[in-house]
């Protein structure tokens, strides 16, 4: 910074493509329409004027998977509903990111049952487990901010990727830039 | 005569200055928004939240008895709880209490049960900011069950 100081003319700012592309990814999410269940009720009650999910620039609820940055599982995921969950996040364009909201999608739940996945997490990898049940739509936010804080972290040009290691059940960002 | 009227309807924008000024009226009234990280809503006197394990207020003293309760009257079986007796004593000594944040509907059936009086050791706090990253924490130790789970402040 301080060896090309003063070398250009006006207007110039100086800075890493990181925190560039890091900015301008965490500053617009765009999530998917993806309500499952009652978790979808809070997920728009944070959209709407009260919470106002646009004041972080995630307002733009996508119906297509691949104009979606984020994917926010809302809801009870049955076995059934698991294959095109997996589909609808790999016909999204990368970078992506998953929040599982609410103790469904974050565990099964109260579900312990033969036909309801027991956590998101064996399907895609989560990024975000907002709990509650449901969450509160501030509960909703906290996580969106967990999640840009998580985004800052990332590295864009050298990506990093996230894997599930051996004998792991959890996706580990491989290589996370402290 | 039907036509004629919208005829003029559509020439003069009738509709159009209608919607114009519904959204007129209400330009001036102040924003509806609540600034959720900076301002926090006051929650509701039974709001349910995580679950949180009180101490007595004035010495610090562990209320709870290790009674086993909560984790019978948990329809998840999410807590785990146990305690030892010092010798010469009546009491017992909390040792561990793992709750399994990541299943629990809040349904607040433990702190129903809870016996302890006049201060209940398990209460429905009032803090919902639960975001992790992974699974391992959301298992709430002992620890965090007595201070509850550190909050990140993002308000800058």
């Amino acid at each position: 910074m301080g060896l090309i100081e003063h070398k250009f003319e006006d207007n110039f700012i100086t800075t890493n493509i990181d925190r560039v592309l890091n900015w301008a990814r965490e500053s617009s999410i765009w999530p998917m329409g993806f309500g499952l269940a009652c978790c979808a009720i809070e997920m728009m009650a944070a959209s709407a004027s009260r919470y106002d999910i646009a004041r972080f620039g995630a307002e733009v609820f996508r119906a297509s998977p691949r104009q979606s940055d984020l994917m926010i599982v809302a809801g009870t995921v049955t076995k059934k509903m698991a294959p095109v969950l997996r589909r609808l996040y790999d016909q999204m364009p990368d970078p992506k990111w998953v929040i599982s909201m609410g103790s469904c999608s974050n565990a099964g739940g109260p579900f312990p049952t033969y036909s309801v996945l027991q956590g998101v997490d064996k399907v895609v990898p989560v990024d975000v487990y907002v709990s509650g049940c449901p969450p509160r739509p501030e509960a909703l936010l906290y996580g969106l901010m967990r999640l840009q804080d998580k985004i800052r972290k990332e590295g864009t040009v050298l990506r990093k990727e996230r894997v599930i290691m051996s004998g792991d059940t959890e996706p580990t960002l491989v290589g996370e830039r402290a | 005569m039907q036509t004629i009227i919208k005829f003029i309807k559509s020439i003069f924008l009738i509709d159009l200055l209608k919607g114009m000024w519904i959204t007129l009226k209400y330009t001036p009234q102040p924003a509806f928004t609540f600034q959720y990280p900076a301002e926090r809503r006051p929650t509701a006197p039974r709001f349910r939240g995580v679950l949180r394990l009180q101490t007595e207020p004035g010495t610090g003293a562990q209320t709870c008895i290790v009674c086993d309760q909560c984790a019978k009257a948990c329809p998840d079986d999410l807590i785990a709880l146990g305690g030892h007796r010092e010798p010469g004593t009546k009491i017992k000594v909390l040792d561990y209490f793992d709750f399994n944040l990541s299943r629990c509907s809040f349904c607040g059936l433990c702190a129903e049960v809870c016996p302890t009086k006049p201060i209940k050791a398990l209460i429905m706090s009032e803090d919902y900011e639960l975001g992790s990253y992974n699974r391992e924490t959301q298992i709430l130790r002992v620890d965090q069950m007595y201070d509850g789970v550190a909050i990140e402040q993002y308000t800058h």
